[in-house]
């Protein structure tokens, strides 16, 4: 079964740009502009191990999309990607396993340490 | 005889011849026994002359003799008369009989009220006041003695209040039959003597009082250091009592021997010289060993009584007043170290604008000295406040103090701010005014860094707002070329899958992106985007964070991290090699945890480190050295970065810390890392961040970090 990455990001080109650098590592890729859409496709029962997601998003922000998601799905690992440069994490956050390390400030010159750590929270889910 | 009986018989003419004839015959015996009694008469007369005459020369001689004694007695009784003396006589019953008339002249005394009496019975207050006295005189008469000069006090008649001093010698007297029959002697009225005494002592008495009231030392001595007289101070400097002082010498009373002498030589200049002496300022220590310090004046003294000329001295105390004088000596000294100690420039000017004071600073700012600025015009010395003389009359007038602040002052070609300060000095003696100046240039500077501060304050929350949507296509720009480049490399397999299903060689693509340059431009694009990325995040650091990112950090460990990211940071166009530079450590081992914001303090040493290294290549210095050290110096951490490098003149020192100030190149900085770093230290920190350096001595940057966490 596919072990999807997950890329909730308004901004398309941003959303593009992660989801090619992340296919040319040879993981498949699941990218969508807003929460809602992705959680659809999620309730269609697909494997998502990693999900990178955007702060300010359309319909719901970045933090209750983590929450909702980690409720609906607890194994998945969460990856923060914002551009607001005064972010900082939520404590119930903190109390799911995410750390300072999980957050990426935008913009990123470059994306293969992004695409190191998924690599290597989607093979702990492998590993589970 | 008989001639006068014969001249009477014959009274008729005829009986006068019977008669004659009778007669004849009867005469002739009378003639004969006539002769015969004429011749005895004669004979008897004879012896009666010469009895008379020797009556006579004896009476003569009688009266001779009672003349003299008259006389004698006469010249008695004139001297008893003239004298001061009367005479007096009393009976066996010792009672008086007799006073010479001298008495009532003299006493005023009616001699009846004294006749009959006693002595005693005279003296009825003096008896009972000094009975003993009595009981001895009475003892004397008892006894039939002479006595001399016995005074009493006799109060008698209507003034017993007034009584008269009489003083009495007498002498038993005795009849031709060896009997007592009583006394006689003489009496003086010495009533105006006793009370010239008395006035004479009174005076003494009071003048004794004054002189003992005066609390200076007054003291008369001979050659010798013998007192001749002292007064109560005196006397009370060597413990002693008048009494006790007097007639003793200095040398025995005062137990200092070399005061003793020393004052003895001086006694003997004033007695050898006949000329008096002032002695400012002599130490005495006095009985209970306490030193004063005495002004004596010294005269030289003679008395009737003395022998020998004397000294006599007043020495007034001025411990106290010497002492006062100390004081207020003293408080001028300190005073003058106060306004000395200050900073500010103070000038002390009266109405007319002549300088009276000028303090330290101010002597160094005129480079003239107190002394030598008095009584000179303010203006002449500090040109550049002439205009504050306006500032000075109207502070005196109003009485209150005039302010003009931020005044430009240009000095040697640079350009300073002064606030200064007129006060006006309202003296009971003199009016006037102090200007005060103070040097504000670096305050202005530091406000003028805080306008800057705010400034950048602003941007960074400017930035903040708009860092959402600058960095979403910022990273739109970086990752597309990081995905543009990637995929046209190549030597990635997924390129060549696609080029070949095309028809596409990728090799020879790449070569026509290199001719043409389109690869450079894509690194070009690159970056760009990382370089306004980076201005963007230098812009956001402006912005005040809340303390919730900050945690205990090991500031050891921050350090090591901070210099392995150094480290690595090997940059060839900054044309410098982290790893030539040896760093020596010097950390406090009683000092790890800091409560900080890591990445920050990382951040604001890794641009120290950085700085310190390109400072240090671009001089080319042979042995590039860092040192860090840390230290406690409560309230704070100490973290210093010492290089060796060329250092810095005071001119870069001063705005090191501005926002945008570079002595980079440019394009290598954006004048922004030091500012941030400033910024982070003690806007963010309640830090400081300091530097000290001189040119060729390399630079020392201090952070202080608070050590006890901020509530």
């Amino acid at each position: 079964m596919t072990h999807w990455v997950l890329i909730v990001d308004d901004e398309e080109m941003i959303r593009e740009n992660l989801k090619a650098y992340l296919e040319d590592e040879g993981l498949p890729v699941m990218a969508f502009g807003s929460v809602t859409p992705a959680l659809g496709w999620l309730g269609e029962g697909v494997r998502c191990p990693v999900c990178i997601m955007d702060m300010r998003l359309p319909d719901i922000d970045g933090n209750s999309a983590i929450r909702i998601l980690h409720q609906l799905y607890p194994n998945m690992e969460f990856l923060i990607h914002t551009g607001s440069s005064s972010y900082s994490l939520p404590d119930d956050l903190r109390a799911i396993g995410l750390d300072d390390g999980r957050v990426y400030q935008k913009p990123l010159s470059d994306m293969a340490p992004l695409a190191t750590a998924v690599r290597s929270l989607s093979s702990r889910e492998n590993r589970s | 005889m008989a001639t006068e009986t014969v001249a009477g018989a014959a009274p008729d003419m005829n009986e006068w011849l019977t008669l004659l004839h009778i007669t004849f015959w009867l005469l002739i015996p009378i003639v004969l026994i006539t002769i015969a009694s004429l011749l005895w008469s004669w004979l008897l007369r004879r012896r009666v002359a010469h009895r008379t005459r020797q009556l006579q020369r004896e009476l003569s001689e009688r009266q001779q003799a009672e003349a003299a004694l008259r006389e004698s007695e006469g010249r008695f009784r004139d001297v008893t008369e003239a004298a001061s003396d009367w005479i007096w006589e009393m009976d066996e019953n010792l009672r008086f009989t007799y006073l010479s008339e001298r008495f009532y002249a003299l006493t005023g005394i009616a001699p009846q009220h004294v006749l009959g009496r006693a002595r005693w019975e005279l003296a009825p207050v003096d008896l009972s006041s000094n009975p003993q006295k009595w009981r001895q005189h009475q003892e004397i008469l008892k006894k039939r003695q002479p006595f001399r000069d016995f005074i009493y006090c006799a109060s008698i008649g209507d003034r017993p209040g007034q009584g008269r001093y009489l003083k009495v010698s007498g002498k038993p007297i005795y009849d031709g039959q060896g009997r007592f029959i009583g006394y006689r002697g003489t009496g003086t009225d010495i009533t105006e003597q006793v009370k010239a005494e008395t006035a004479l002592q009174e005076s003494e008495l009071r003048l004794r009082r004054i002189i003992d009231l005066v609390p200076h030392m007054i003291f008369a001595k001979d050659r010798n250091g013998h007192f001749l007289l002292a007064n109560r101070a005196a006397a009370a400097a060597y413990g002693l009592t008048v009494e006790e002082l007097v007639n003793r010498s200095q040398s025995v009373v005062h137990e200092i021997d070399e005061e003793a002498q020393r004052m003895l030589a001086d006694d003997r200049q004033v007695i050898d010289s006949g000329a008096s002496k002032m002695i400012a300022e002599e130490s005495f220590t006095d009985h209970t060993g306490h030193v004063r310090i005495m002004q004596t004046i010294k005269i030289p003294f003679s008395e009737p009584s003395l022998n020998e000329t004397a000294v006599l001295s007043v020495a007034i105390d001025i411990t106290e007043q010497k002492q006062a004088k100390e004081e207020v000596a003293r408080m001028r000294l300190y005073l003058k170290n106060i306004i000395d100690s200050m900073p500010s420039v103070l000038i002390g000017v009266d109405p007319w604008g002549y300088i009276t004071v000028l303090n330290q600073p101010a002597e160094q700012a005129c480079g003239a000295s107190w002394e030598a600025a008095q009584g000179r015009f303010f203006g002449e010395l500090f040109p550049q406040l002439e205009n504050q003389f306006e500032q000075v009359r109207q502070a005196i007038r109003l009485g209150s103090p005039i302010k003009t602040p931020r005044m430009t002052l240009e000095d040697q070609g640079e350009l300073h701010y002064a606030d200064v300060m007129v006060y006006p000095l309202i003296a009971d003696s003199a009016s006037g005014a102090v200007i005060r100046v103070d040097d504000v240039t670096a305050r202005v500077r530091i406000e003028s860094m805080m306008v800057q501060t705010e400034k950048m304050l602003s941007v960074g929350g400017l930035a903040a707002g708009m860092a959402h949507e600058i960095n979403n296509p910022l990273g739109a720009i970086l990752q597309g070329s990081q995905n543009i480049l990637r995929r046209i490399a190549p030597d990635m397999p997924q390129n060549r899958a696609v080029a070949e299903a095309i028809g596409i060689d990728l090799d020879r693509l790449n070569r026509y992106l290199e001719q043409r340059r389109v690869l450079h431009f894509l690194e070009g694009i690159r970056e760009a985007g990382a370089r306004a990325a980076k201005i963007v995040a230098d812009m956001l650091s402006f912005s005040r964070r809340s303390e919730s990112r900050f945690t205990p950090v090991d500031l050891e460990e921050l350090l090591e991290t901070v210099l392995r990211l150094a480290a690595s940071d090997y940059d060839l166009k900054k044309k410098y090699d982290f790893k030539r530079i040896t760093i020596q450590r010097d950390y406090d081992p009683a000092l790890r945890i800091v409560y900080c914001d890591k990445t920050e303090i990382e951040q604001v040493i890794l641009n120290l480190l950085k700085n310190a290294a390109q400072a240090m290549a671009e001089e080319g210095s042979s042995s590039p050295t860092i040192t860090l050290c840390t230290c406690r110096e409560p309230p704070y951490a100490l973290i210093e970065v010492i290089d060796n490098g060329p250092g810095m003149d005071e001119k870069t020192l001063k705005r090191i810390f501005e926002p945008f100030f570079t002595t980079k190149e440019v394009g290598s900085g954006t004048g922004l890392g030091l500012s941030v770093s400033y910024f982070i230290v003690t806007e963010q920190h309640r830090g400081r961040l300091s530097v000290t350096s001189k040119p060729g001595q390399g630079a020392c940057f201090s952070i202080r970090l608070p050590l006890g966490r901020e509530t």
